[in-house]
């Protein structure tokens, strides 16, 4: 009895053990994609990011009360733009998340923006900044800094914005001094005060901007410019579903016959054609599948993408006709006997029947399809018509890209499929154990 | 009389050759898609994987000059060619010895567990759901050799940090290894099949005292032998088309290490601009895929009956 608790208390070690193995990988992910592009290189990599900061940064303008709306806005929009940068480029180390810009004038807040450090990252180190070495000089070089403050944003009335001017500031100073910072940078305005409060959500909206980063890298590709990362989602969608329903119908359609119509030795020979496909390995047919593709220009659209998944699979085929043989023969004949017609015996009566192997096949389709990699990215050179798998994988080629936010693209992947895997785990440990007795 | 019933057969006769006939044409507009699909997605394009290594192949005016197995010869005269056939089979090896065993083992704990199974089956099933490019992004970032967790929990030891991926005696190892942690469809296989061991069997043997580690040793690993063998095979058939994970991990570098036949097959083409070369290692992999499917079904088969 006590040998046989202990061969239980090792099965448990055991799964705990792979367990874990498993889900730290995603731990890992998760926590590097909560820390800031300085912090993610630290060594030892910590588990648990450090707590985000967020800066308010006040500038005074009373000097320029004479200036024009347009001027003054200017020039505070050039402020707002140096302010971000700078202090993320120099103040690496303090967990700068969040950056509050408030241009004061008569004692009443007329300019106001608040930027997430994301953003800021993504605006230096693929967007309007990319490959710009900070200076004053070079942030406002040309119309860099307008397409900046675009999709940065701001609020301004002269007469007053609905926000409380900040009174008290803490001239604290962490590993650097946000002031002796803005002032080598050279604002148009005088800094009054800054200030730092501590606020972890931030970490958590990192990702609201993580989904904004093809927009930024591939800012050239309309549909990418606009919905961002959901192009790549919809995209593998799409395949998946168009792989799901072709192997479904077209697998029964090729199964049928050769269950119920044609005579045994023809249905074999049929039997026998299908699953010769199964020797003929993808490696060996997709240069002569991809040449044949762009002869019939099926390049770079999607149905390049889609096509490939017509091709019944063999074993889906002898799958169904395991299951189509042992229907109930009377029922088919029956209506058969009534005048019915073969399609209508099929569609009808055939596969209400087939539920259950229907959602097998469609589940392992599913599984079989959902790391499709090789041929998306062969036939694929627009951007929006990439999968996620492809989609990731040429985002992570890109050197500007910082580790933590590839790896936030990845959480944000994972995230649904997680979701699925808990809400469906039931089905598909059935569908798998239920293709796996058949096979 | 004799002459009405006659007519009558006759008729018979020709209704059921009419329904016959009828039975036919709907069999072949069944299966019309999927013959047409099937040949113009397989046995079209291998056919062509032919016909194209038999020539110098000219994708611009095709198909060239005819050069019979020249392809071929210099294929088998080419150092590279045996490099990538060797670096499939040390993918392979590494996986046999590293990965494959993984969701047995954790298949035939899961069986022996009450409570928590669930859990555990769902936590096992997150690996058949987590896209390959966003593991090979974290693995490739676990493996990094100046910031990565490999060379940390490394040199926590007492090693000395070690480029990972970027060695060409380490890549293989690295691009195998992340496989390790298991999980998957098959862990689900197994556990199908070890729960389709009739229960008789158990309690026969725990009356004999046969429970814990012998009964796993005595009945559990026999009765999976058949499923094991298959699984075997199947690694094998899809460890020789590897393409995906190390063309991610690393495209076939560094200097030509991880560049297994898929990648051979895609560099001839892309970089040699090769479309003979290409063509003649294709065939040569399939017939080597197709030897070991056609025993996978002997296999399958013979167990069936």
């Amino acid at each position: 009895m006590k040998e046989k608790n202990g061969f239980k208390a090792f099965a448990y070690a055991i799964s705990i053990f792979f367990s874990v193995l498993i889900i730290f990988p995603l731990l890992y992910i998760l926590s590097n994609s909560m820390k800031d592009s300085a912090k993610v290189y630290d060594l030892p990599p910590k588990l648990i990011p450090d707590s985000a900061q967020s800066l308010s940064v006040q500038v005074n303008y009373d000097a320029y009360k004479d200036l024009s709306d347009e001027e003054l806005l200017t020039m505070m929009q050039q402020d707002q733009i140096i302010t971000l940068i700078s202090t993320v480029n120099e103040m690496q180390r303090d967990s700068i998340f969040e950056i509050k810009f408030y241009g004061t004038m008569d004692g009443k807040v007329v300019y106001y923006s608040r930027d997430h450090r994301t953003e800021i990252d993504m605006e230096r180190d693929n967007g309007a900044f990319k490959g710009v070495a900070v200076s004053t000089k070079t942030l406002l070089h040309g119309d860099r800094w307008q397409k900046a403050i675009k999709r940065f944003g701001y609020e301004f009335d002269r007469n007053g914005l609905d926000k409380g001017a900040c009174t008290e500031f803490q001239h604290e100073i962490r590993n650097q001094n946000v002031e002796e910072v803005l002032t080598a940078y050279t604002l148009h305005g005088t800094v009054q005060g800054t200030k730092f409060k501590t606020n972890n959500w931030l970490l958590l909206e990192s990702f609201v901007h993580y989904f904004k980063l093809p927009s930024y890298i591939y800012s050239r590709n309309e549909t990418i410019a606009k919905y961002n990362f959901l192009p790549f989602f919809f995209n593998t969608a799409l395949v998946l579903l168009c792989a799901v329903v072709c192997q479904v119908t077209i697998c029964a359609l090729c199964a049928y016959p050769i269950s119920r119509l044609l005579p045994r030795r023809a249905g074999n020979l049929m039997l026998l054609f299908f699953l010769g496909t199964t020797m003929i390995p993808f490696v060996a047919i997709m240069i002569p599948q991809l040449t044949m593709f762009k002869k019939l220009g099926f390049y770079d659209n999607y149905f390049a993408l889609l096509l490939p998944h017509v091709l019944p699979a063999g074993f889906y085929v002898y799958m169904y006709k395991g299951f189509f043989d042992n229907l109930p023969g009377e029922l088919l004949e029956a209506a058969t006997i009534d005048g019915a017609g073969n399609f209508y015996v099929f569609s009808k009566i055939c596969m209400p029947l087939s539920k259950p192997i229907i959602s097998i096949i469609g589940l392992q389709t599913f599984l079989a399809n959902w790391n499709d990699f090789f041929w998306a990215w062969m036939v694929t050179e627009r951007q929006d018509l990439w999968t996620l798998n492809v989609a990731l994988y040429n985002i992570s080629k890109i050197s500007s890209v910082k580790p933590n936010f590839i790896m936030g693209l990845s959480v944000l992947t994972i995230v649904p499929v997680l979701l699925i895997t808990v809400f469906f785990s039931n089905q598909i440990k059935e569908s798998i154990a239920a293709a796996g007795i058949k096979g | 009389m004799n002459h009405i019933r006659g007519k009558q057969t006759n008729t018979l006769q020709s209704m059921h050759l009419t329904v016959k006939r009828r039975k036919y044409l709907a069999a072949i507009l069944f299966m019309l898609p999927g013959i047409i699909a099937t040949i113009w997605l397989r046995y079209y394009p291998i056919g062509k994987a032919f016909y194209m290594s038999m020539f110098d192949y000219d994708p611009v005016t095709p198909p060239g000059v005819f050069v019979g197995f020249k392809n071929f010869l210099n294929l088998f005269k080419t150092e590279f060619y045996w490099e990538a056939w060797w670096n499939t089979f040390i993918f392979l090896g590494i996986t046999l010895v590293l990965v494959f065993w993984v969701p047995l083992v954790q298949a035939i704990f899961l069986n022996e567990i009450m409570r928590g199974k669930k859990l555990f089956t769902t936590i096992y099933l997150i690996t058949a759901l987590i896209p390959m490019s966003v593991n090979v992004i974290i693995w490739k970032w676990i493996w990094d050799p100046q910031y990565g967790l490999a060379n940390q929990i490394f040199q926590f030891f007492g090693g000395s940090a070690q480029l990972w991926l970027s060695n060409p005696d380490l890549t293989k190892f690295c691009i195998v290894f992340p496989g390790i942690v298991g999980g998957g469809v098959n862990v689900l296989l197994y556990l199908a099949a070890i729960q389709g061991i009739p229960p008789q069997i158990y309690e026969a043997a725990a009356l004999d005292g046969c429970v814990g580690w012998q009964k796993i040793r005595y009945i559990v690993l026999p009765n999976l032998r058949f499923i094991i063998v298959i699984q075997l095979i199947l690694t094998c058939i899809s460890g020789m088309q590897v393409l995906d994970i190390p063309f991610q991990f690393a495209s076939g570098g560094p200097s030509g290490a991880s560049t297994s036949m898929g990648i051979y097959i895609y560099n001839s083409v892309y970089t040699d601009l090769s479309y003979g070369k290409s063509a003649a290692a294709s065939v040569i992999l399939f017939l080597v895929i197709a030897l070991l499917t056609v025993l996978e079904m002997r296999l399958d088969r013979s167990e069936a009956a």
